[in-house]
C-alpha cells in the first residue's frame, strides 16, 4: 500500500523526498510551494482526514518547520485494511524571520483552528486565512510564546513578580 | 428583529468546564456562533520542553481531568516509540483493562452531565455514584483517585494487587445490574428522545470534512474507532464490536455513548479471563540521565471523546523538543460545535455542547 503511494507521489511531484520510519508511518519532505498541490493530491487518494496541523521551531537552523499529518478515514464498506493504519505526514520548512505560508483551509476546512493556533504561538501569518485572531491568549507578547527563544521561567519572573505580595501590601496599612 | 450578542459561558448552567460561546442571535434563533477557548490555557506543551522525559507523566494526564489515563498511554507510546522500547504481553492486557476502565469511568461522567444538563437529576446521581465506584477500583490500584500516573514507558507501575480481579468483576457487575434502571429511566424514556432527536444533526460527511472522531462519527454511521483501525495495547487479542447508530443527532450520540460502556464490561471481562502472566514493565534506563535519540513520531489511541494523538519530536537531549497534542475535543468544540449551532435555537445550546462531548482543558492545553 505505502510503496504504491510512494511510487506514485514520486511520479507525480519528482523533488520530494520520502522516508518509511514504520509500516504505519509515511513521511514526505517537500517544497513549501508544492505543500498544498500534495494536500490536494493525497486528499484524493484517500486520506481525508486532517488529524493535526503542528509546528516545530528549529532555533539553530532559523526555520520553522509545518507538519501536516493525514489519516484515511473508513471507505463505505467499513471494511478495516493497512490504508488507515497509515499516518502521512507532511513536513516543510519555511523563513524564521519572516514567518508566512498559505492557508490550506480551501482543501482541509478543518485547519482554520490549527492556524490559528500557530499565528498565535509561532506569530506564523496565514494568507487569506479568514479569521486569524488570538484563539487562547489574552497579552501581547514581543515573541510568539512557543518559540525556542521565548524563555517561560523569566517571562513569569518578570511580569508577575511585579505584582506584590498581599501580605507585604498589608504590613504597608 | 433585533438582533442580540449573547454570551454563554464560562459560568452557566449549560456549560461543563471552562469555555464560552458567543451567540449572535435574532429571537430564540443563533445566527452565529463564536467558540471563545483559553481559559484553562496552562501552556502545559511548553512547559513540558522544561521537563525531563519522565517528569512530565504528572504533567499529561492535567491534560484531560474527566479521563487522564488515556493521555498517560498515548505519551508512554511515543516515548516507548522514540526510544524502541518493548512493553511486556501482560502490560499490554493490563493497560487495556485500565483504559477500559477509565473510559467507562468518564462515559458515567459524561452521561452526569448530559442528563443533568436535560434535568433528569436521578439519573445523573447514579452515573455520579457508578463512576465513584470505578474511582474506588483506581485508588486500590494507583493510590490516586483522578490522576493515577499508572502507565510508565515500558509497561505499567505495578501488578494488579492479590484479589484485584474480582473487584473488578464485582464492581462491574453492581454497575451493569442497573443498566435496566438506567433504560427505563433514561434511554427508553420518551422526555430524552423528544428533548435529544434531531438536535445538532450532522451528516456523516460533512463530520468528515470537520475532521470529527469519536462519537461524533459513530454516531453517523461510520465504525471508525483507532481501537479497530490501528490496534494499540491488548485490543487486538480479544474479539469485540464498534457500536454504531445512522442519524447523527445527539439522540445517537448518548446512545453510542451507551453502548460503548456495555462493550468495554464485555471487553474488561474477556481481557481478564485471557491475562497472561508475567512481567509487568520492562526496565528503562535510570530516568534522571535519559536521553532518547534524535527522532520524531506520531501516535494516537481511542480516548473517550475520540482520536487522541500525539506529535512528539526528540533533538537527542533529555527533554522533549516539541510536544503536540492532537485532543479530539480540538475540532469538535471549535469547527463542529460553530457549525451546527447555526440556526438552532438558544435552549439547545448545551444540548449540543455536552452530546458533542467537549471538555474545555483538552481544548486548551
Amino acid at each position: 500500500m505505502n510503496k504504491i503511494l510512494r511510487d506514485e507521489l514520486q511520479s507525480v511531484f519528482g523533488a520530494v523526498r520520502i522516508t518509511t520510519p514504520e509500516n504505519t508511518r509515511v513521511i514526505i519532505n517537500a517544497k513549501k510551494d508544492t505543500v498544498l498541490p500534495l494536500l490536494r493530491f493525497l486528499k484524493e487518494k484517500g486520506y481525508q482526514h486532517l488529524a493535526l496541523i503542528s509546528c516545530v521551531d528549529w532555533i539553530e537552523a532559523q526555520e520553522l518547520e509545518m507538519v501536516y499529518i493525514l489519516s484515511a478515514y473508513l471507505g463505505s464498506d467499513h471494511a478495516f485494511s493497512d490504508k488507515e493504519q497509515t499516518n502521512v505526514i507532511l513536513k516543510t520548512r519555511i523563513s524564521r524571520e519572516n514567518p508566512e505560508f498559505q492557508t490550506v483551509i480551501p482543501v482541509f476546512q478543518n485547519a482554520e483552528p490549527y492556524e490559528r493556533e500557530l499565528h498565535e504561538l509561532y506569530g506564523i501569518r496565514f494568507k487569506n486565512h479568514p479569521r486569524l485572531v488570538p484563539l487562547f491568549l489574552d497579552r501581547e507578547y514581543s515573541i510568539p510564546p512557543f518559540r525556542k527563544d521565548f524563555d517561560t521561567r523569566r517571562y513569569v519572573k518578570e511580569v508577575f513578580d511585579q505584582v506584590p505580595f498581599v501580605e507585604k501590601e498589608a504590613e504597608k496599612v | 428583529m433585533r438582533e442580540l450578542d449573547l454570551y454563554f459561558g464560562p459560568q452557566h448552567l449549560g456549560m461543563v468546564g471552562n469555555f464560552s460561546i458567543t451567540l449572535r442571535a435574532e429571537g430564540d434563533r443563533i445566527l452565529k456562533a463564536t467558540a471563545n477557548p483559553g481559559y484553562l490555557h496552562r501552556g502545559f506543551e511548553k512547559l513540558m520542553e522544561y521537563r525531563k522525559w519522565i517528569q512530565n507523566f504528572p504533567m499529561v494526564c492535567r491534560i484531560n481531568v474527566v479521563e487522564p489515563d488515556s493521555m498517560e498511554m498515548v505519551y508512554a507510546m511515543a516515548v516507548e516509540s522514540l526510544a524502541g522500547i518493548e512493553v511486556p504481553e501482560r502490560a499490554q492486557y493490563i493497560r487495556s483493562i485500565y483504559l477500559e476502565l477509565a473510559r467507562v469511568g468518564s462515559h458515567l461522567f459524561g452521561l452526569w452531565a448530559y442528563a443533568n444538563m436535560l434535568g433528569f437529576d436521578t439519573v445523573a446521581q447514579w452515573a455520579m455514584y457508578h463512576r465513584d465506584l470505578i474511582l474506588d477500583l483506581f485508588e486500590e490500584l494507583t493510590g490516586g483517585r483522578v490522576y493515577h500516573i499508572y502507565i510508565w514507558p515500558g509497561g505499567v507501575r505495578r501488578d494488579f494487587p492479590n484479589g484485584f480481579k474480582d473487584k473488578i468483576v464485582e464492581t462491574l457487575h453492581t454497575i451493569g445490574g442497573c443498566v435496566p434502571e438506567y433504560d427505563s429511566a433514561f434511554f427508553h424514556n420518551r422526555l430524552f428522545a423528544d428533548r435529544a432527536k434531531d438536535v445538532g444533526k450532522i451528516t456523516q460527511d460533512r463530520a468528515k470534512e470537520m475532521g470529527a472522531t469519536g462519537q461524533v462519527l459513530r454516531a453517523t454511521g461510520m465504525p471508525y474507532d483507532i481501537r479497530k483501525v490501528a490496534p494499540y495495547a491488548a485490543y487486538d487479542r480479544v474479539p469485540w464490536e464498534v457500536p454504531i447508530r445512522e442519524k447523527g443527532d445527539a439522540y445517537s450520540r448518548i446512545w453510542v455513548v451507551r453502548d460503548e460502556m456495555i462493550e468495554s464490561v464485555h471487553m474488561i471481562f474477556k481481557l481478564l479471563d485471557n491475562m497472561p502472566e508475567g512481567e509487568v514493565y520492562n526496565r528503562i534506563p535510570n530516568p534522571f540521565k535519559w536521553k532518547i535519540p534524535a527522532g520524531e513520531t506520531y501516535v494516537r489511541c481511542e480516548s473517550s471523546r475520540g482520536e487522541l494523538g500525539l506529535y512528539l519530536v526528540s533533538n537527542g537531549e533529555d527533554k522533549p523538543y516539541r510536544v503536540h497534542f492532537r485532543t479530539p475535543s480540538y475540532p469538535h468544540g471549535l469547527i463542529v460545535l460553530e457549525d451546527v449551532l447555526k440556526n438552532a435555537s438558544i435552549a439547545d445550546v448545551g444540548n449540543t455542547m455536552i452530546s458533542l462531548y467537549v471538555v474545555a482543558p483538552e481544548i486548551d492545553r
